[in-house]
């Protein structure tokens, strides 16, 4: 996993960008629609999304048309598997933080009874 | 993970069952020794200075790296070793549920934004099973990591937690 994937997809515009792409390719002027910020705006984003890998492009007559490309996802997806695994080892410590916690509140009432 | 729409698609969804009581499940996530007795990626502590366990309430501490190699990591990036983190009680209901944001505002050239996380809690008899919601992107822990440069020994870190993760 590079993280230059992932500070890609850490924009805001970029992330919603992605997400209405995943209906399928949309020219430059349905993205504007949908994500409401200016067109230079969303040329920017897509153009950094492209260079990244993220999306492919064609024209279309006057048109340029973008749509996702499946590698960075893949990538990701595999990705997000270790970050779950490292999330599964947090909880993890948050287990034995909770047996150690039980462990002391047995303890001290057991030395409450003895005294 | 659940497919619900393109939100739900960029959560995951952690959950863990404990035989515990809820009242302790509760504590290590609102007191300040509680949530520091196992907050923060592998590598770091966390020094809690204002713990306020209600709505709109503030979680603010220190993350610090400990363990020599992040020291190392993070002064080789040229970042401090200690960072005051900003958290807020978005959401409370007692032994039920909470969210809990952060103020990501410490990656340099990256406008602040916001981290989400949430956790929900259902007692059972003498088990609680807690259910972790995140957002893989925008997770405090993952920013910590990118920051500190050692996203690319995650895999390193599968293989040694791999046993044991759920």
């Amino acid at each position: 996993m590079h993280i230059e994937t992932i500070q890609l997809l850490a924009d805001p515009v970029r992330l919603h960008i992605v997400d209405v792409l995943r209906s399928g390719e949309q020219s430059v002027n349905d993205i504007v629609g949908t994500v409401k910020i200016d067109q230079s705006g969303v040329s920017r984003h897509l153009r950094i999304l492209h260079e990244g890998g993220f999306v492919d492009v064609r024209p279309d007559g006057q048109r340029r048309m973008y749509s996702l490309r499946p590698e960075p996802f893949r990538e990701l997806d595999a990705w997000i598997s270790g970050y779950r695994h490292l999330w599964g080892a947090r909880l993890d410590r948050f287990g034995e933080a909770l047996v150690r916690r039980q462990t002391a509140k047995v303890t001290s009432r057991k030395e409450r009874k003895q005294r | 993970m659940t497919s619900a729409g393109p939100a739900a698609q960029r959560t995951i969804t952690i959950e863990r069952t404990y035989k515990a009581d809820i009242a302790d499940v509760w504590a290590l996530w609102t007191t300040k020794e509680g949530f520091e007795s196992w907050w923060g990626p592998e590598g770091f502590r966390v020094d809690v200075y204002e713990l306020d366990a209600r709505v709109g309430g503030a979680l603010d501490y220190d993350m610090i790296a400990d363990a020599p190699e992040q020291v190392e990591a993070m002064k080789r990036m040229g970042q401090a070793v200690s960072h005051k983190t900003h958290g807020t009680f978005t959401e409370l209901r007692p032994r039920e549920r909470l969210v809990l944001t952060h103020i990501i505002d410490f990656l340099p050239g990256v406008t602040p934004y916001e981290s989400t996380l949430i956790a929900e809690f259902f007692p059972a008899g003498d088990r609680v099973r807690m259910v972790v919601t995140l957002h893989p992107m925008h997770d405090e822990m993952f920013t910590r990591m990118q920051v500190a440069g050692f996203t690319s020994q995650l895999t390193k870190l599968d293989r040694r937690f791999g046993a044991t993760a759920g």
